[in-house]
C-alpha cells in the first residue's frame, strides 16, 4: 500500500473531438435524378440523339504520362469536329472527360486528365468548334475503361471522351 | 552452374526487397520489455477483449518505444504475486486493462506495473461515450503509457485520418478512420468526393472536392453540425492541396480556363489570388516557411519535378535534384516528403518510392524499397509519415516510424483509397 502512495489515480472522460455528434452523413446523390421528358422506352427523341451522337464520337487515346494528341488520334479528332459542328449536332455543348490508368493516385494525375481533356479541345477548336462550347474535366484514375491490370488496359484507360450537354 | 548462379542471385535480390526503410539513422539500444494484461470482467464478451487486447499491443508495437511480449494474458486487476512479475516472461513492465461497457460507453481500468518490484507506477480510468470508438481509447493508453517512461510523444496516434476511397468508376466516399482503420465511419456518400483534407487542427471540419454539380466544387463539412456549405467551384479540376496552420489561407489547384495552377483563397475575405501560371502542370501547393512560400509539383522542365516559389513572388527554384519523377509532395517545415516513380515503365506496374528531403541542406533519405508509394502526409510530428500502398485494386494506409527506420501497413477492406489527410 505504502508504494501505492506514489501511484497517481485519475479519472479521464476522453472527449474525442472530431466525428460523430449526429451522425452526419451526406449523399450527394439525393435530388439530382432527372426524367423529365421520358417517352415510353425511356428515352426522349432528345436523349436519343445525344445517345447517338456520343455513340458516334471517337475516343481519343494518349501515350503513357503524355498529354499531346498522337498523330494516330489526328483522324479521330477531325471526325469527332465534323460529328459535333453537324446540323444535328451544333446546338448542343460538349464535354471532353480526360482519364488516366491507373499509376498515381495524386493531384498530378487529375492535372494530367485535364491537360488531356485540354488538348483535344483544343485540337477540336482548331478545326472550326466554337471554344465557348466546349467543357473540360478531368476524372483522373477514378473512371476506367478496363479495370484489369495489363498494358492493353492501361492503355485504353489513357483517354478523352465526350458527353453531349443539351 | 552459370543458369544456377542467377537463379540463386535473382533470389537473393528478392529475399532483400523487404519493404522496410532503407537508410538506419539511429540505433536504439535496449526496448523495455511490456507484457499486456487483460483483468476485464468476464461478463465482457471475448472478442472485445481480445480486439482492445490487439489494438493496445499493437499500439505499443507502432510506437516503436518498446518489445511487446506477443502473448494474450489474463489476470486479475489487482494481481497477486505471479501476475504482478511474470517471472517466467522477464518483462520489465505490465500494462493491465480492465474494459467494460455500459449501454454504448466504453471505460478502461488502466495500469502500469514494474514487473521488477511488483509497484503500481501509473493507474488511470478512461472512458468513451461511443464504444464503436474503442480504438480511440487504446491509442489514449498508449501515448499515456509511453510518455510513463520518457519516450518521444506519440500523440499522433490519437489523430483522426480522413480519406476517400474508390468504390465504383466515378464513385468514391469520404470517411474517418483512426490510423489503423479499426475505426471507420463514411461521411460523404454518393458520387465523386475526393481529395478531403482537414480545415483546422482541432479536425472539427474538412474541405473536399465534389464532382456533383456542373463543374468540380470544394465544400467545407463541419463535423460538429453535419453541414455543408459551398466553398468554390472551378472547371476543369479543384483541389484543396493544404490549409495554412492558422486556418485562413488554402492553397487550391484549380482551372478557371482549364489550365491547372496554383492558387492562394483566404477563407475570411474569399480573395483568391493566382500564384503559379504556367502552361503545363502545376498542382500539389504545400505552404512552407510560415506559410510566406509554397513547394509544389510542375512540369515545367519536362518531367513533374519539386519546386519552390513566393506566394506573391514569380521566380521559382527547383528543389529537388535527386529522380525524374515526383509526382506528390507533403511538407512539415524544412522538410519535404515526396513519392517519386522510378520508372517510365509502359508494360508493367511501375514502382513509386518515397523520399525525405531537408530545403535547409542536402539531406535525402530514401523511404520505401518496393511497390507503389504514394501520397506521403506528415503527421504532427514530423518523426512519423503516413502513405498509401497500393497493389492493384487493394490499398493500405502505409506508417512510417523515421527515427526507429520502421513501416507498418494497415490494409483497407474494400475499395482502393484515393487520397488521405490526417
Amino acid at each position: 500500500m505504502g508504494k501505492l502512495a506514489l501511484t497517481s489515480l485519475a479519472v479521464a472522460v476522453l472527449v474525442l473531438t472530431g466525428c460523430s455528434q449526429k451522425s452526419p452523413e451526406v449523399d450527394m446523390t439525393k435530388g439530382t435524378s432527372d426524367t423529365k421528358g421520358a417517352t415510353n422506352d425511356g428515352m426522349s427523341a432528345l436523349q436519343k440523339l445525344i445517345a447517338s451522337l456520343e455513340a458516334n464520337s471517337k475516343t481519343i487515346y494518349f501515350d503513357f504520362d503524355k498529354y499531346n494528341v498522337r498523330k494516330d488520334q489526328q483522324s479521330n479528332i477531325d471526325a469527332n469536329a465534323a460529328l459535333f459542328n453537324s446540323a444535328e449536332a451544333k446546338s448542343f455543348s460538349i464535354k471532353v472527360e480526360g482519364n488516366c490508368d491507373e499509376f498515381g493516385t495524386d493531384e498530378y494525375n487529375y492535372a494530367l486528365g485535364l491537360k488531356r481533356a485540354k488538348s483535344v479541345k483544343d485540337g477540336l477548336v482548331a478545326k472550326g468548334m466554337v471554344a465557348d462550347r466546349i467543357t473540360v474535366v478531368s476524372y483522373g484514375e477514378s473512371n476506367p475503361a478496363s479495370t484489369e491490370h495489363n498494358k492493353e488496359a492501361w492503355a485504353k484507360n489513357r483517354r478523352a471522351e465526350f458527353k453531349v450537354l443539351p | 552452374m552459370i543458369k544456377k548462379f542467377v537463379v540463386f542471385l535473382c533470389l537473393a535480390m528478392f529475399a532483400y526487397a523487404g519493404d522496410a526503410t532503407v537508410e538506419i539513422v539511429k540505433k536504439i539500444d535496449v526496448l523495455p520489455k511490456i507484457a499486456v494484461q487483460d483483468a476485464s470482467p468476464k461478463n465482457v464478451d471475448v472478442s472485445s477483449r481480445q480486439s482492445f487486447y490487439k489494438l493496445i499491443a499493437g499500439d505499443l508495437r507502432v510506437s516503436s518505444h518498446f518489445n511487446v511480449l506477443d502473448e494474450y494474458l489474463q489476470s486479475s486487476y489487482e494481481g497477486g504475486p505471479l501476475e504482478n512479475f511474470l517471472s517466467d516472461k522477464k518483462v520489465d513492465m505490465i500494462l493491465r486493462f480492465s474494459l467494460t461497457h455500459d449501454m454504448n460507453a466504453a471505460t478502461a481500468n488502466v495500469k502500469l506495473i514494474n514487473a521488477k518490484t511488483g509497484a503500481t507506477t501509473f493507474e488511470k480510468v478512461y472512458s468513451i461515450t461511443d464504444k464503436s470508438r474503442n480504438p480511440f481509447l487504446a491509442h489514449k493508453i498508449v501515448i499515456d503509457i509511453n510518455d510513463q517512461i520518457g519516450a518521444p510523444t506519440v500523440k499522433w496516434m490519437e489523430q483522426s485520418v480522413i480519406f476517400s476511397r474508390y468504390t465504383d468508376a466515378k464513385k468514391s466516399e469520404i470517411v474517418i478512420s483512426d490510423y489503423t482503420l479499426s475505426y471507420t465511419k463514411t461521411i460523404v456518400t454518393g458520387g465523386l468526393n475526393i481529395f478531403p483534407k482537414w480545415a483546422n487542427t482541432e479536425q472539427s471540419a474538412f474541405y473536399y472536392t465534389s464532382f456533383g454539380g456542373s463543374e468540380p466544387t470544394i465544400y467545407l463539412y463541419d463535423l460538429k453540425d453535419g453541414r455543408r456549405r459551398s466553398i468554390i467551384s472551378s472547371a476543369g479540376m479543384l483541389v484543396c492541396s493544404d490549409v495554412s496552420k492558422d486556418g485562413k489561407k488554402l492553397l487550391l489547384t484549380m482551372a478557371p480556363k482549364d489550365q491547372p495552377d496554383i492558387y492562394l483563397y483566404e477563407t475570411q475575405t474569399r480573395k483568391i489570388t493566382k500564384i503559379t501560371d504556367y502552361s503545363g502542370i502545376d498542382v500539389n501547393g504545400n505552404f512552407i516557411d510560415d506559410d510566406k512560400r509554397i513547394a509544389f509539383v510542375s512540369d515545367r522542365l519536362g518531367s513533374p519535378d519539386i519546386f519552390a516559389q513566393g506566394i506573391y513572388d514569380k521566380s521559382f527554384e527547383k528543389l529537388v535534384y535527386h529522380g525524374k519523377n515526383k509526382n506528390s509532395i507533403s511538407t512539415y517545415d524544412n522538410y519535404i516528403v515526396y513519392s517519386s516513380r522510378e520508372a517510365d515503365s509502359e508494360f508493367g506496374r511501375n514502382t513509386f518510392n518515397l523520399y525525405l528531403i531537408s530545403t535547409k541542406t542536402d539531406y535525402l533519405r530514401q523511404l520505401t524499397a518496393t511497390g507503389e508509394n504514394l501520397y506521403p502526409r506528415f503527421a504532427k510530428d514530423p518523426d512519423t509519415i503516413m502513405f498509401i500502398k497500393q497493389f492493384g485494386n487493394q490499398s493500405a494506409l502505409g506508417i512510417i516510424r523515421l527515427n526507429a527506420n520502421k513501416t507498418y501497413q494497415f490494409p483497407l477492406k474494400t475499395g482502393k483509397l484515393q487520397s488521405i489527410d490526417w
